[in-house]
């Protein structure tokens, strides 16, 4: 019994001795990655000045102050009284009609801009999925001039073509549709894609071109798809050209950016109720319009 | 019976083959007039209501013809891409913007995951809470980093202070929205075996949810620092630093080689990162 | 008639089709029978030129079909119908414009891409639709059809194309025997009627005796047995299934049955 006993005894011995090493090697490792993770956030923090000071002393009393100055002060008595009376409501959005034309500005930018780039990023689709595009070169260079274009923010984009085409709306159109194209592009792709190719390959054996093909074959399967990313990209794109202005590229950021300049810091905070009451709408509408497009669907 | 290339006329169809389709289905071979008046009024209509809307945004072939003269002049402007001696300082930028964005990101991510606790159903079950929770995320969601940097940095001075926070403060919601969907989407089961040995909710949430939900929010986290990237360039433009502010400043001196060097970089710098991080996540998520 | 000479398809190293060689009459119906992988529906897609031979030439009354291209090749696409398998009618589609989808290759500019077709080729629509009983679901979807429904359409859908060859490409292999039963029958009736040249690949042996008066097996992408259903003996059944299937067992010789029950 004994050297059994001991061989047991030896066994266990040496499997708790390699369960400690490789338990060691994955805690060194796990330490390791820690460590690097830390010092890579710590490395960013300094580089942002975040406690260097960039950001002044007292940053809570700066905060409390900012909060201070962008609050109106709303008087109770006089609160529906006109635009002359201070402490009204009227002289808090003093500049409605302005600013609600420059709201359907940005709305109209965001349609157009979405329409553009749901036209382009369907006929970039095409290019860019494998099932359907005419060769493999023109699959491949569309898909890299696709990432080019989603790497560059539309702001930036924005602010070229403003020094091109001047101050307004056109240059905001423009960079939003071209990274509306280029994303739509991905998504459309991937539903091309997925979808059945089946349909196609009748449609190609009756002796139908390419564009019957696709017309016949992929797109009665895809549209539905192509229609609610276009619509989730109109709701992004209202909150995209709401900033547009501030580079002079179109709706009301021009006035976010005017009210920061005079200081007006209850305009700002004014202006912001409404780009958000704006982006609330645009969103309950765009989800009834999805929830019928889905209604539609389901087998009647 | 030698026709293999003569489908090339028409088939002609009888006369009284063509009556006899006229009893089957009238209605499909004869549109009739109001039908065909109806679909021309809708055509026209939504024609009319496109063309409004472009001329309104100004995009009128007069406007884009001449302000695609200039960008051509811009774009033969820009080559050779040239630094003009401010590689350093262009590559600089760049560093302070990828610092922006990690320290905006971590920020948001600290922010998000108590967020995103509250915002699923699992945790907070009353649905009129739930639905506010979750319509909030959605409509902060939707405001972009620039009108948070614009007030912040009036408030906390030019530099990057406020451009971090505003990137937290943009990522926030977008964060908590997926950590809320994430959890919900989790497995119950894992959670539900450690609740019937008698483990008490903690106990479940650490060793049945977290397990579970931690990889993806740390992919979708990745993700974040990905488009904070592109976000934080864009920050430049209003005083947080960084390349939008180098870019800015040389689109305004008209310097288009220079713009195209810093456009390159850039270029390649958001492809490496999103390279690697889809590396990171692929690992995340399949182990 | 649709002749084959020495025509080969391979897919990377394995051959497909080996150095077939066939003549077929016009207005003939030939069942073509094999085990699965046997080079049956590559054949067929080699006549359509859904893809293309390596070796070999194919030709339609004396014409060679497999250096057409553009015009020329959606012609003769056109002239060769095909009906397949899963029927690959656009699901979201009405039944009525998945039928005219036949008629494109005559059709010419951007009216068709907005589903407008002139009124003749709706009416001819109407006609083989109506003719296979199906006129009364022309604005009906297509995903929302019984499988032997959507055949029908499907070979509508071929005959609005006017074709003088019909490929089918185990047309009933995922219908019912009674859904079977009458594909089959309309097959064998268009081939009488209209003088059509049918080519079927058929999994039922039974079926293929019955409807094909004329039967060639393959096996490895070889034609290893032509002749009439008499020809086609317990032994030359081995050489096309391998020696393990027998005649008149399986599921397949169930169904026959089946079928044979209720007819
Ligand atoms: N697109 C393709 N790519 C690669 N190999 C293919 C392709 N199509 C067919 N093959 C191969 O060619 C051979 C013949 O296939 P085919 O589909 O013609 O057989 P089949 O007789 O129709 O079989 P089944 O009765 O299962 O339909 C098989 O080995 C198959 O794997
Ligand atoms: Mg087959």
């Amino acid at each position: 019994m004994a050297p059994n006993e001991a061989l047991k005894a030896q066994i266990i011995r040496e499997f708790e001795a390699e369960r400690r090493v490789t338990l060691l090697r994955l805690r060194l490792q796990q330490a390791l990655v820690l460590v690097g993770f830390s010092a890579l956030i710590a490395a960013c923090f300094h580089v942002s000045g975040f406690f260097g000071g960039s950001q002044g002393s007292d940053p809570w009393g700066r905060i409390a102050n900012l909060l201070d100055i962008m609050i109106p002060d709303l008087k109770a008595g006089v609160i529906f009284e006109d635009r002359a009376t201070k402490g009204s409501l009227a002289s808090w959005f003093y500049d409605m009609p302005t600013w609600l034309s420059l709201l359907w500005e940005t709305v109209q930018i965001a349609i157009v801009a979405t329409l553009f780039g749901i036209f382009g990023g369907f006929w970039a689709s095409l290019l860019a999925s494998k099932n359907l595009s005419p060769s493999p070169i023109i699959h491949w260079l569309t898909r890299r001039t696709l990432e080019v274009i989603r790497t560059l923010p539309d702001l930036i984009v924005a602010l070229i073509l403003v020094a091109a085409f001047g101050v307004g709306p056109l240059p905001g159109v423009i960079a939003i549709a071209l990274g509306t194209m280029a994303s739509l592009g991905k998504l459309y792709s991937e539903a091309n894609e997925a979808a059945d190719m089946r349909p196609v390959e009748a449609v190609r054996a009756v002796g139908g071109s390419w564009w019957a093909q696709v017309r016949f074959g992929v797109l009665p399967q895809v549209l539905p798809h192509y229609a609610s990313y276009g619509l989730l990209r109109l709701e992004i794109n209202v909150g995209a050209a709401a900033a547009l202005g501030v580079v002079g590229a179109g709706g009301i950021g021009i006035e976010l950016s005017r009210a920061i300049t005079y200081t007006e810091f209850d305009t700002y905070f004014a202006l912001l109720i409404l780009i958000i009451g704006l982006i609330i709408l645009i969103d309950l509408v765009s989800e009834a319009v999805r929830h019928r497009l889905i209604g539609l669907e389901s087998p009647a | 019976m030698t026709r293999v290339a003569s489908l090339t006329v028409p088939p002609l169809i009888a006369a009284q083959e063509m009556e006899a389709a006229r009893q089957i289905a009238p209605h499909l071979i004869d549109t009739p007039f109001a039908v065909q008046l109806r679909r021309f009024v809708l055509w026209v209509g939504l024609s009319a209501l496109f063309i409004a809307l472009c001329i309104g945004v100004d995009m009128t072939p007069a406007a884009f013809a001449r302000g695609l003269t200039k960008l051509a002049d811009f774009m033969r402007g820009m080559f050779p891409p040239n630094a003009a001696g401010g590689e350093v300082r262009i590559l600089q930028a760049l560093a302070a913007t990828f610092a922006m964005a990690v320290t905006g990101t971590f920020l948001g991510v600290l922010g998000a995951l108590p967020l995103g606790l509250l915002g699923a159903k699992t945790f907070v079950a009353n649905p009129v809470l739930h639905f506010l929770i979750r319509r909030s995320f959605d409509v902060f969601r939707a405001i972009p980093a620039l009108v948070w940097a614009l007030i912040l940095i009036v408030a906390f001075g030019l530099g990057p202070f406020g451009g971090v926070i505003a990137l937290a403060l943009t990522d926030i919601p977008r964060l908590g929205k997926l950590y809320a969907e994430a959890i919900e989407n989790s497995d119950p089961r894992p959670q539900e075996g450690i609740r019937a040995t008698g483990g008490q909710r903690r106990a479940a949430i650490r060793f049945g949810l977290l397990p579970e939900v931690l990889p993806v929010m740390a992919s979708q986290s990745l993700y974040m620092l990905e488009s904070n990237f592109r976000n934080a360039a864009i920050l430049g433009i209003v005083g947080a630093g960084g390349i939008g502010f180098e870019l800015e400043e040389r689109i305004r001196i008209f310097a288009f080689d220079q713009v195209a060097w810093i456009v390159i970089a850039y270029v390649l710098c958001v492809m490496a990162l999103d390279y690697v991080s889809e590396k990171i996540r692929s690992k995340l998520v399949h182990g | 008639m649709l002749e084959l000479k020495s025509v080969t398809k391979r897919f990377g190293q394995t051959k497909a089709v080996q150095d077939v060689s066939l003549q077929i009459p016009a207005g003939s119906m030939v069942g073509i029978i094999g085990r699965s992988g046997a080079g049956k529906s590559t054949l067929l897609r080699l006549i359509n030129r859904l893809c293309d031979n390596h070796e070999g030439t194919i030709s339609w009354h004396g014409q060679p079909v497999s250096e057409l291209r553009g015009k020329a090749l959606s012609q003769w696409r056109a002239t060769c119908g095909m009906v397949f398998q899963q029927f690959n009618l656009s699901p979201r589609l009405d039944v009525l414009t998945n039928v005219l989808i036949g008629s494109l290759a005559r059709q010419r500019g951007v009216a068709p891409m907005l589903k407008l077709f002139p009124a003749e080729e709706r009416a001819r629509a109407i006609l083989e639709l109506h003719a296979l009983g199906m006129s009364h679901t022309a604005l009906q979807r297509c995903s929302t059809l019984s499988g032997g429904q959507q055949q029908r359409v499907a070979i509508a859908r071929t005959l609005m194309q006017l074709p003088e060859i019909i490929l089918a490409d185990e047309p009933i292999a995922s219908l019912d025997p009674a859904n079977a039963q009458t594909v089959m029958e309309t097959l064998s009736t268009i081939n009488r009627e209209r003088n059509i040249t049918v080519l079927v690949n058929l999994h039922a042996l039974d079926i293929a005796r019955r409807f094909c008066p004329r039967i060639i097996g393959m096996a490895d992408g070889q034609i290893v047995f032509d002749g009439t259903p008499d020809d086609l003996n317990a032994s030359v059944v081995d050489a096309i299934y391998g020696r393990h299937v027998i005649e008149g067992s399986g599921p397949q010789a169930e169904a026959q049955n089946l079928l044979e029950a209720v007819a």
